[in-house]
């Protein structure tokens, strides 16, 4: 029976172990690819090393100044960080209430937070579907699944809010929808660009250990 | 009922999976099309509104095969992933004009990816696969075979590059009478000094300004007689067996001379593949320390070694940060901190180190002609920021950049003029002891100039100027004239023929373009000619995209070859070798 038990229990844990599944195999994939190994004596600058690199590498995340890129355009930045948090937070209100709150609403300052994070994050995802279709630039680079993805968690977000007290006096669709969502997201997010979140730490390494040896990162920036 | 495949894009596909490695698969599969690489393009902000510039979209040509063949979901369904393979001919030529003609491996959209996707590595990598099944632009393909077969990507042979080396020896001894001049082959020398084969064709001048810096520190140095060249296509053409050949030839000439050390003079790719691809290319532990020689001279002054003096550098000065050394080897500081002690008036450019716009002749671009009027286009990004800085000279540190810069100032019509720090710092220079020189004239200064022509050093040489613009044969004619040359004058093609023909002069100046026949016809002609076969030519030329001329092995080479806009010391510099060369091979 395809109920609100179902989908916050069976399915949820369904989708959580094909995830899991998935991303292993996934990292299995991407290992067996040997690394291309630095054979140069260190450059640049002596204050800096690989370790030095990749850690500003992976930290560059957190550093809107360090990129032009993101210096330039901090409203694009900020869009970046509260659509992120939103996903974080949903997915720790997915757990939370399979976990913790089954069969209560949650706190209702808890459910607030949520619901202000989501929130937010919801707005930014419309922004952003009016920049993939209205941007020259974005629409041109933009595939089907890039546009799917976007709706997807846009949508979710906007579930996500309505779920967020877990209250069931409204009736049970709203969390109905969130989960199932939410359990599609688990599964799909490994065939999808949204995998990127797995192929991050690697990318980010691998440059950083590089122009770290080189001198280049981390970058100094001079006016 | 599949798609019949060509054998070269059966072949591309089967090579992509070999070239595979970590860092790229990484790069392939994390660009989530955020779209903030656009913007650090300079291909796309030269063309706004046209969003086939945008790095993500280039990426995604080279992707789309990937995702096609590796990638789980692009192999069960393709469009939605944008997954696509390649299937004929066509779209090999459709690619090569993207990795090649739309992207210069500046690596600017890498430090701007909030992903840290090396679009340049991968793109690169294309370029690779393309060339192992020929498809490539002419240049490269031109550039790539000398270097395999002669040993220098601009086929330089070992008697004209000994010639010019021993003329320089020469021109310096001439100066100053005790200059050791430029040991060729000194077996356990301290430093082994390697250059870029453009020094030798067309910039002689900062081999020996090099030379008198060596010689000044009373380093122990010497440069090979083969094997000399630091420079390495393979960085351009994705070719890593070119490459670590390439690579692995200088390396062994280090060893095999006991050179102690190798210094790479200025140049940006030169540098990078040298410094750091090299050993990875050639997959060889090098054993001996290697630098730039911006290094080198920054080392000689703070240890004394040679005094300069910075007022001999007036002008308003800005420095123009190579692609190569500022985003892959790190190689910002140390320009700065020479130019500051070898100039007065130091003016920042804006972005800078990292962050600077390419030169738009990087990548190999100067050798794809078919590419040019596009890469002019994306230069007025460079043209603004130049412009910008209110000063009269651009340095750079690297010989790619000074032929880019040189050639988008020409196209943005800027009043500015392109150096190197090994020029600034041979004319900063400053030499305690007493210089003697073999002419009547008064002394000398205790500082070095520039090699420059002594007064009449034409005599006796008649030489035919061909070109269609009045004001440039006015102009060298006048150079050449004051320096007791006898000169022809010729406006066209067919009229430099006839007078080739009638004066039998000693050299001629060729410009590519003219109206009747061009440069190229009447020099094909003239070589062609027992007659005239042996007239030593000089190209003179706004035209660098028809260089190839320069690599066509039909008929013998041009003997020299200069980039317009010219100044008079480069005119008297070059016409002096070609005809000193030309005189001792008895022509």
């Amino acid at each position: 029976m395809f109920d609100l038990e179902f989908a916050r229990g069976t399915l949820h844990d369904i989708a959580l172990a094909i995830m899991m599944i998935v991303y292993f195999i996934r990292l299995y994939w991407l290992t067996r690819f040997t690394a291309g190994k630095e054979r140069q004596a260190p450059t640049g600058r002596g204050d800096t090393n690989p370790r030095k690199g990749f850690i500003y590498s992976w930290g560059n995340v957190g550093m809107p100044w360090a990129m032009e890129s993101t210096r330039s355009k901090l409203f694009l930045y900020f869009q970046f960080v509260i659509f992120h948090l939103g996903v974080t937070a949903a997915i720790i209100l997915m757990f939370s209430i399979s976990f913790y709150f089954k069969d209560s609403p949650l706190p209702p300052q808890l459910a607030l937070a949520f619901k202000i994070i989501i929130g937010a994050a919801f707005t930014v995802g419309v922004i952003r579907i009016i920049r993939r279709i209205g941007s020259k630039y974005i629409r041109a680079i933009s595939s089907p699944d890039d546009h799917f993805s976007l709706w997807l968690l846009t949508t979710w977000f906007l579930f996500g809010y309505m779920a967020a007290p877990n209250n069931l006096a409204g009736g049970e669709w709203k969390l109905l929808t969130f989960f199932t969502m939410g359990s599609f997201f688990l599964i799909y997010v490994q065939f999808s660009k949204i995998s990127h979140y797995l192929y991050y730490p690697f990318t980010r390494y691998y440059l950083g250990k590089s122009l770290g040896r080189r001198g280049v990162f981390p970058i100094k920036r001079f006016q | 009922m599949a798609k019949e495949r060509s054998h070269k894009a059966q072949i591309v596909i089967d090579r992509l999976g070999k070239k595979l490695n970590r860092q790229i698969v990484g790069s392939l599969v994390a660009c989530v099309h955020c779209g903030n690489c656009t913007d650090a393009c300079h291909y796309v902000l030269a063309n706004p509104g046209d969003p086939t510039y945008a790095p993500a979209y280039k990426a995604d040509k080279i992707r789309s095969i990937f995702k096609r063949h590796y990638d789980w979901t692009g192999r069960i369904f393709p469009w939605w992933v944008h997954a696509k393979s390649l299937h004929t001919d066509e779209d090999l030529e459709e690619l090569k004009d993207i990795v090649f003609g739309k992207c210069t491996n500046c690596r600017r959209c890498t430090i701007n990816c909030p992903m840290g996707v090396d679009l340049a590595t991968f793109n690169r990598m294309a370029r690779g696969l393309l060339v192992s099944v020929g498809v490539m632009p002419e240049g490269v393909a031109v550039v790539s075979k000398d270097q395999w077969e002669i040993g220098n990507q601009m086929g330089v042979l070992k008697e004209d590059y000994v010639d010019t080396l021993e003329w320089l020896t020469e021109e310096m001894q001439m100066e100053y009478p005790k200059s050791p001049g430029i040991p060729i082959d000194t077996v356990g020398a301290d430093v082994v000094y390697s250059i870029n084969p453009r020094e030798v064709k067309y910039d002689p001048r900062t081999i020996s300004d090099a030379a008198m810096i060596f010689n000044e520190a009373g380093e122990n140095w010497t440069m090979p007689a083969e094997d000399w060249d630091m420079t390495n296509f393979g960085l351009f053409s994705g070719d890593d067996d070119l490459g670590g050949g390439v690579a692995r030839r200088l390396y062994e000439k280090v060893v095999e001379l006991k050179g102690k050390k190798l210094v790479i003079s200025e140049c940006g790719h030169g540098y990078r593949s040298t410094r750091c691809e090299g050993p990875n290319w050639a997959q060889h532990d090098v054993s001996f320390p290697m630098e730039s020689s911006v290094i080198t001279m920054i080392n000689y002054i703070k240890e004394g070694k040679i005094k300069v003096d910075k007022s001999k550098n007036t002008e308003k000065m800005t420095f123009h940060d190579s692609c190569n050394n500022a985003r892959s080897c790190g190689l910002t500081e140390e320009p700065r901190e020479l130019l500051n002690l070898v100039c007065e008036n130091f003016q920042e450019m804006y972005p800078n180190r990292t962050e600077n716009y390419c030169c738009t002749g990087g990548g190999g671009a100067m050798s794809m002609s078919e590419y040019t009027p596009q890469r002019l286009i994306s230069a007025k990004v460079k043209a603004d920021q130049l412009k910008a800085t209110g000063a009269s000279v651009v340095v750079t540190s690297c010989h790619n950049c000074v032929d880019g810069l040189a050639d988008l100032i020409k196209h943005y019509k800027l009043d500015m003029k392109v150096t190197q720090l090994v020029n600034l710092v041979a004319n900063a220079l400053v030499i305690d002891k007493p210089i003697e020189v073999p002419t009547e004239e008064v002394s000398i200064p205790a500082a070095v100039t520039p090699v420059v022509a002594e007064a009449a050093c034409l005599q006796g040489y008649k030489i035919l100027v061909a070109d269609d613009e009045p004001d440039f044969v006015t102009f060298v004619s006048t150079v050449l004239e004051d320096n007791g040359a006898e000169i022809i004058k010729a406006y066209d093609g067919n009229q430099a023929l006839e007078l080739a023909r009638k004066e039998k002069p000693d050299l001629m100046t060729l410009d590519i373009t003219m109206p009747g026949k061009s440069g190229i016809e009447v020099f094909e002609i003239l070589r062609s000619d027992d007659e005239l076969a042996d007239i030593p030519v000089c190209i003179m030329t706004g035209k660098p995209e028809l260089r190839k001329l320069i690599y066509d092995r039909a008929v013998k080479p041009p003997e020299g070859y200069v980039d317009k806009p010219i100044d008079e010391e480069s005119i008297i510099l070059n016409i002096r070798r070609i005809l000193e060369l030309a005189k001792s091979k008895g022509k």
